[in-house]
């Protein structure tokens, strides 16, 4: 989709921010139902209301959240934390990716920039690779910014209207369901489909082992097979491939 | 859970969310990870968040806690996500046959 920006370079520092928010808008549009089931998620949640929703702050990724609010009732302080992290691990791959082109950037935007690092900026940002340090680093704020602000903003939201809604809608159920969507959704081959599925098998088998364990027993099964499948389908592969030569 | 474990833990998880943003943007600047972590890495995803699923739907009471309308609305979401591609039908799918369930029931 960047190929298609106006050329950047020539632009006045607002029309960049412009072209920032254009392009950031349409990603933003799925993330709102998954905000307004956070929100609700937050008035239902053990801890405190103003923590829970301080989740925004402090958390600002959308799984992590969810997962923190939502175990607070079952999950030792362990437990969640450990959880919510195995969650965010996937934000590693796009410090990784995104590491060249904060290069050239001044030490500030380094340590301010990576907090805004959500998966619909990465897809934004990752693609321009064309835009110079500094066209880049005010289209990654702008968007950056805009994200954290309508995503808390939509949180919000939920959480005052989820606070009406009746108990027997059971919107306690969405969390759930957002999870399992997506799990489907980044599903992109099959070791992934083999780790989604060891993942949730051993997660049923270990729902007995204290603390909700089971979750990280269950997560760390369904990398290690996940793991192994990519292994042994790359030897497929390259099996298949030396037979043809 | 205490008001302080509460925030205390939020602190955790968003320290540790940023720390997994930023720590190769501040600190490994331009050193690429080793190929097996990010094959490992690519996996953390998918296996995770199934298994949260299945802890949620048992919402902490073990093999009891599960009640079979959730996983038929968990199932119809996963179809629906599969076919679709989209994460708001495969909500809102979810929700609906949810709901027909419980009124018919």
């Amino acid at each position: 989709m960047a190929p298609a920006d106006p050329p950047a370079e020539t632009q006045t520092p607002a029309a960049i921010t412009l072209t920032a928010l254009r392009a950031a808008l349409p990603l933003f549009i799925p993330a709102i139902p998954f905000g307004l089931v956070l929100g609700v998620a937050i008035t239902d949640s053990a801890m405190p209301t103003a923590v829970a929703w301080s989740t925004n702050l402090a958390i600002f990724a959308g799984a992590a959240q969810l997962a923190t609010v939502s175990l607070a009732a079952t999950a030792t302080w362990l437990t969640l934390v450990a959880t919510a992290a195995v969650i965010n691990l996937r934000h590693v791959m796009y410090s990784a990716a995104l590491s060249p082109r904060f290069n050239d950037q001044p030490r500030w935007f380094r340590w301010v920039g990576p907090f805004f690092l959500i998966d619909q900026l990465f897809a934004l940002t990752s693609v321009r690779t064309t835009l110079s340090a500094p066209v880049w680093r005010r289209f990654y704020l702008s968007a950056g910014l805009f994200y954290f602000v309508s995503w808390t903003t939509v949180v919000t939201i939920g959480l005052v209207v989820g606070s009406s809604i009746p108990t027997e809608w059971r919107l306690d159920v969405a969390p759930a369901i957002m999870f399992a969507g997506l799990v489907v959704l980044g599903l992109t081959n099959r070791p992934g489909i083999v780790a989604a599925v060891v993942g949730a098998g051993v997660c049923l088998l270990a729902l007995e082992v204290p603390n909700n364990g089971g979750i990280l027993v269950g997560a760390i099964s369904g990398v290690i097979a996940g793991y192994l499948a990519d292994v042994a389908e790359s030897r497929r592969t390259m099996q298949h491939d030396a037979g043809h030569r | 859970m205490s008001t302080l474990a509460a925030i205390s833990a939020v602190l955790s998880v968003g320290l540790i969310t940023y720390a997994s943003r930023a720590g190769l943007i501040v600190f490994l600047a331009d050193r690429p990870l080793p190929v097996n972590i990010t094959r490992a890495l690519r996996y953390v995803g998918p296996a995770v968040l199934s298994a949260l699923t299945v802890n949620l739907i048992a919402g902490g009471e073990g093999v009891d806690g599960v009640e079979w309308v959730e996983v038929a609305a968990i199932g119809v979401a996963i179809a629906v996500a599969a076919v679709a591609h989209n994460l708001i039908a495969a909500l809102i799918a979810g929700m609906v046959t949810l709901w027909l369930l419980l009124w018919l029931l």
